[in-house]
């Protein structure tokens, strides 16, 4: 392939960006600090954290529960979560004999209100094109080893739909609280690609009010 | 690509769990095409479909060439950002 002869530093990504971002200020299409505050936005406020206060309020919550996995959409705005790309969520609930995975085999569908941004790894080939062709190698490279009477659902994530997977409340949880409990939900479990560990011990971490 | 390409990837996930920009420049270029799509400069369905066609082209060159790819698609995005503002006479191409 022929490279470009003019390919310097300033024809880099950077500055690519730099200079549209110029550009659209000019025109007044663009505001920069508004730019600077959907940074701070999806970098500090949007994120898994959210997606892990649902998990933990369906597993305490019983008519919660229900209501997520009837209209997930719904059910998420109630704790304040809604925004770009969180339309016609779909909540999707493992158990002992199903483990579900999502993945977006043609960009980086992603529910953003629950769940923040994709990380690299969702984004990536390797990630794409092997989810639906080999699950349970993906999950394997994950250190998720699934006994092989589980059958997993891979959900193929859309414009239309997005999916957002309440893991297995692991044992050794009872008593905990939903705040407690939204503390050991992790990103990749809501993705799929991990299951949750028991906590190693009780009572070892202080009720927390913090992201 | 191969297994432990992917293993890369979730390596590189573990060791910085919350992370979804790699540069700076990332990040900008997300909150750039989210806000354009705000002020209804384009739809973000529009937007959707450009960055489809990059990440399928590129995916079409891995699966031919059997290579795996290296976190590119914030290069995707920036180059599907560009010619949709190019088709709509903002920027030129």
């Amino acid at each position: 392939m022929s490279e470009n002869h003019h390919d310097t530093s300033e024809s880099g990504p950077a500055a690519r960006v730099k200079a549209l971002e110029t550009l659209l200020a000019e025109k007044g299409l663009l505001d920069p600090a508004a730019v600077d505050s959907v940074v701070d936005t999806y970098e500090t406020k949007v994120g898994p954290r959210n997606g892990a206060r649902v998990v933990a309020k369906a597993w305490t919550d019983p008519e919660y529960r229900a209501r997520l996995l009837k209209d997930a959409t719904a059910a998420v705005q109630e704790l304040g979560y809604a925004g770009p790309e969180g339309g016609h969520l779909v909540a999707i609930e493992n158990s002992e004999r199903i483990h579900n995975l999502v993945v977006c085999t043609l960009c980086s569908c992603y529910p953003w209100p629950v769940l923040g941004l994709p990380p690299v790894w969702y984004k990536s080939f390797a990630y794409r094109s092997r989810a639906v062709s080999d699950p349970r190698g993906v999950l394997r490279d994950f250190g998720t080893e699934l006994p092989n009477d589980v059958e997993i659902r891979v959900w193929d994530s859309s414009a239309e739909i997005r999916y957002l997977v309440i893991p297995e409340r692991p044992a050794g949880t009872e008593g905990m609280s939903a705040d407690e409990l939204a503390e050991i939900v992790t990103r990749d479990s809501m993705v799929g690609v991990t299951k949750i560990a028991a906590p190693a011990r009780r009572g070892s971490k202080k009720k927390s009010a913090t992201e | 690509m191969s297994t432990a390409a992917l293993d890369q990837l979730v390596k590189a996930a573990r060791l910085d769990p919350d992370h979804v920009f790699s540069a700076p420049w990332e990040a900008r270029a997300f909150a750039i095409a989210l806000k354009l799509s705000d002020a209804g400069v384009f739809s973000w369905d529009e937007f959707r479909a450009r960055l489809i066609a990059e990440v399928g082209a590129s995916d079409r060159v891995h699966e031919r060439d059997g290579t795996s790819d290296h976190g590119e698609y914030y290069e995707h995005f920036l180059r599907a950002l560009e010619r949709l503002l190019a088709e709509k006479g903002i920027v030129s191409s």
